[in-house]
């Protein structure tokens, strides 16, 4: 077991290195920094441009920057901005707890629709309130989650002013992003809940429950499911990931200042140290948290334990 | 032993009331302002934003002071008087301010401003090239400061009222450091700083002791949002009360002016978009064709049919409020037929194909565009659009010549000044013309740099813009207006054309 986790976390520190000298190479291609400070509408000279390049340290050969910021890393000092100069970790430090809260948020809201729906779904299967479920499911698929974002704001907090149209401040305004993302991924979820439960329900072991007396309810949450927690756990790792990268889009339209609006305004200002931190944090953490999901099939699978 | 406690504990209660009832009435209120960038660092030497310009308006000072009628009044400085060549300027400063940490303005803070703007501070960022007139500022005494210019500007005026020229405490910045003031900006303004939470907002507080009458309203607060719809959906929850440009789009304006708890105002702005030509390559290399397309194109129902009336149209490249605009200028007409003419006579094949190059980003332009390339159509040519990524337009097409036959360009300089724009866009060499070198031109645009008679400058400024008119270097399309939304219960507001609004006169219900 130490060896497993001892290969596979030296795995995922080696791919979080590549990650991190891909993209710092890939930045470094797509322009000069300093011309961005050069927008103004003032006149700025050669020499100008070179102050501001060798201040923001872009300048220097690219081993040095690269061998730096990995040097920073190691202290966690993740540089400076080079829009304003504001300490990255900083920055990170308000832009992280925002795109986890909202990640979980919607994971939850995500799993406590879509197991009761995919449970009834598979129940039901093929009388109405399945084919609801699955029509519903359909439609969640194919709307942009920016247009359910602008619709819920105007419905709930333009015309009957229940929420807060944006923001990340309290309680009232995590639901509507939370909900939004939510319901995109329970329109996934839920077939995957209907699916595996229609397979498990066919199964032996059910007919052994219900044949010894098992109430309807355990024999659904308390053994089917749990069959089902494995595909669904790999299918939430992997939305997590997604959702950590920020949905820029909703992101946006919330304003709410998590890791995706971070990364797209670093990019368009071609703020490196920015961007290389955010990419370096954000990789860390998916690689992190599919590591906890390989280690946790073996606390919900016992077969997989004894591998 | 209960009955003791239960008086004491009423003493105590009734005190505190009294001394609340007792203490003095404040100015009321809280004004919330909707911004659409966060520049990162509230030094006034390290940004070129206008986002900073629209809060720094109320945390700092200049020496002279320009408001949104555009007139230079005193500042920081009550009077100066410049020198019959030009080369030094005397400020007689103003008595008794100080700055919000108490410590008082004087020619010492003065100089060591722009000591630090022109130093080593001020060599990071991109504000100390526009003040590279000025050689040193000397103290005469504790309320004359004198600036001694390497050559005269006749902007530079202008330039003091805003931006890296705001003063800056000279006692607070040696405590603290550079990286404190970055982010806890104290200036002599009419509101102190109160906190900064990056990307989220900023909050300020009034300044009860500022020089110029105490603001209004106790807090100032400003959100980041960079989103119209949400901004305008904030502004209709009632949560923003003025939502600045130029983040409202021309779409949403029936939006706002449809609510009847918001105010659309919208003043004409110092932004101005053109296609300019490629005059090195292709088949615009021949003024004829310029002209052509010029005449093809029916400039004014596109101001009046896209832009909704939230635009004007222009001639030259620059605002109807900049110095150097000539109100009595003629460009040249539409007229289609003349258009074909011209194409045939340079010997431009029908069909002809040309690449507009606009930015991406750019909702309006990508509008306007298609209906120029109709008119294009119409007169026989094939044009295509292709959208830049800004920075990518901005940083390595334009500036390494790698456009199409024409290109979007938009400019919008805060000092409203021809200077500016026509140096940029028309000197050879210059970073936004890669492709003109003329030198007739060249020395029209130098001659007048000098001047610092105004009306003198302002004729050699009309004939650049005659002269370039003439030339065909561009299509002059707009000048955008400055769109604000305004929450009716705010008083007493004034929508300045340039974003720099101060706020201590406005009240809100």
């Amino acid at each position: 077991m130490i060896g497993f986790l001892t290969k596979r976390i030296l795995q995922a520190i080696f791919t979080v290195l590549v990650v991190t000298l891909v993209v710092a190479f890939a930045i470094r291609l797509t322009g000069d920094p300093a011309l961005i400070s050069a927008q103004g509408g003032g006149t700025v000279t050669e020499a100008d441009l070179q102050r501001i390049r060798v201040a923001l340290g872009v300048d220097r050969p690219f081993y040095v920057q690269y061998l730096g910021f990995l040097k920073g890393l190691l202290t966690l000092d993740f540089g400076r901005s080079f829009v304003g100069g504001t300490p990255v970790s900083q920055l990170i430090g308000t832009a992280l707890p925002a795109t986890l809260t909202l990640a979980f948020a919607s994971l939850f809201v995500s799993i406590v629709l879509s197991i009761p729906l995919g449970v009834k779904a598979a129940t039901t299967r093929g009388k109405w309130p399945d084919q609801a479920i699955r029509i519903f499911s359909l439609i969640g698929l194919s709307f942009p989650n920016f247009w359910l974002a602008t619709m819920l704001v105007l419905l709930f907090a333009i015309a009957l002013q229940w929420l807060p149209p944006s923001g990340y401040d309290g309680f009232s305004s995590y639901i509507m992003p939370a909900v939004t993302m939510g319901l995109i991924l329970t329109a996934t979820n839920v077939r995957l809940v209907r699916t595996t439960m229609l397979d498990t329900l066919r199964s032996q072991y059910v007919m052994v429950a219900r044949a010894k007396g098992l109430s309807e309810t355990k024999v659904l949450y308390k053994h089917a499911l749990r069959n089902c927690a494995i595909v669904l756990l790999t299918f939430l790792g992997v939305q997590f990931g997604g959702l950590l990268g920020g949905i820029v889009v909703v992101e946006r339209v919330f304003n709410w200042p998590g890791m995706g609006t971070l990364a797209f305004d670093a990019v368009a200002a071609r703020d490196y140290p920015v961007l290389q931190s955010v990419i370096t944090v954000l990789s860390a953490l998916i690689i992190g948290v599919n590591l906890l999901i390989d280690l946790a099939y073996g606390l919900i699978d016992p077969r997989i334990r004894t591998q | 032993m209960a009955l003791k406690l239960t008086r004491s504990l009423l003493g105590a209660l009734a005190m505190s009331t009294a001394l609340i009832a007792a203490s003095p009435s404040f100015a009321a209120g809280k004004l919330t302002v909707s911004l659409s960038q966060d520049p990162g660092s509230w030094d006034p030497v390290d940004t070129f934003l206008v986002a900073w310009a629209t809060v720094a308006t109320n945390i700092f000072d200049g020496l002279t002071y320009r408001g949104p009628d555009l007139k230079l009044v005193p500042g920081l400085a009550e009077s100066w008087q410049v020198s019959d060549d030009g080369k030094k300027i005397t400020f007689k400063l103003r008595q008794n301010v100080k700055f919000h940490d108490g410590e008082p303005f004087n020619a010492d803070a003065v100089k060591f401003t722009f000591d630090r703007l022109l130093g080593d501070e001020g060599s990071k960022g991109p504000q100390k090239s526009n003040y590279a007139a000025i050689e040193k500022v000397e103290v005469v005494d504790p309320s004359t400061v004198d600036f001694i210019l390497k050559s005269p500007d006749p902007v530079l005026l202008t330039k003091l009222a805003g931006y890296g020229a705001m003063i800056v405490p000279p006692n607070y910045i040696k405590e603290k450091g550079e990286d404190y003031f970055n982010t806890h900006p104290v200036g002599t303004g009419a509101f102190k700083f109160i906190s900064y939470e990056p990307k989220i907002g900023v909050k300020l507080e009034a300044n009860p002791d500022y020089w110029g009458g105490a603001p209004k309203i106790s807090e100032l607060d400003y959100k980041f949002i960079t989103e119209p719809a949400t901004a305008v959906a904030e502004l209709q929850a009632g949560r923003v009360d003025i939502v600045v440009p130029p983040i409202i789009p021309i779409s949403m304006v029936p939006t706002i002016k449809g609510d009847s708890r918001l105010e659309l105002m919208s003043v004409p702005g110092p932004t101005v978009d053109a296609l300019r030509f490629n005059t090195r390559d292709g088949i615009t290399a021949d003024v004829r064709v310029r002209k052509a397309i010029i005449m093809a194109v029916d400039r004014k129902t596109i101001v009046d049919a896209i832009l909704a009336g939230q635009a004007s149209e222009i001639v030259s490249f620059q605002s109807s409020l900049s110095l150097g605009y000539d109100p009595d200028l003629k460009g040249l007409p539409f007229d289609p037929e003349g258009a074909k003419k011209l194409l045939a006579e340079a010997g431009v094949k029908p069909g002809a194909p040309l690449q507009i190059d606009i930015r991406g980003n750019d909702a309006t332009m990508n509008e306007v565009a298609q209906a120029v390339s109709s008119y294009l159509q119409a007169v026989g040519l094939t044009p295509t659009i292709k959208p830049y990524e800004l920075n990518v337009l901005l940083n390595d097409i334009i500036p390494q010549g790698k456009t199409g036959a024409l290109f979007q360009q938009k400019w919008g300089g805060w000092t409203f000044d021809y200077d500016n724009t026509a140096y940029s866009m028309y000197h050879s060499g210059e970073k936004w013309n890669p492709y003109e070198k003329d030198a007739e031109l060249d020395k029209l645009l130098e001659s007048q740099r000098p001047m610092t008679d105004a009306a003198q400058r302002e004729k050699v400024l009309r004939q650049i813009a005659a002269y370039v008119n003439d030339k065909a270097l561009e299509l002059p399309l707009y000048n955008s207006n400055a769109i604000y939304g305004v929450n009716k219960r705010v008083k007493n507001f004034t929508p300045a054309p340039d974003n720099r609004i101060k706020l201590n006169e406005v009240t809100v219900d």
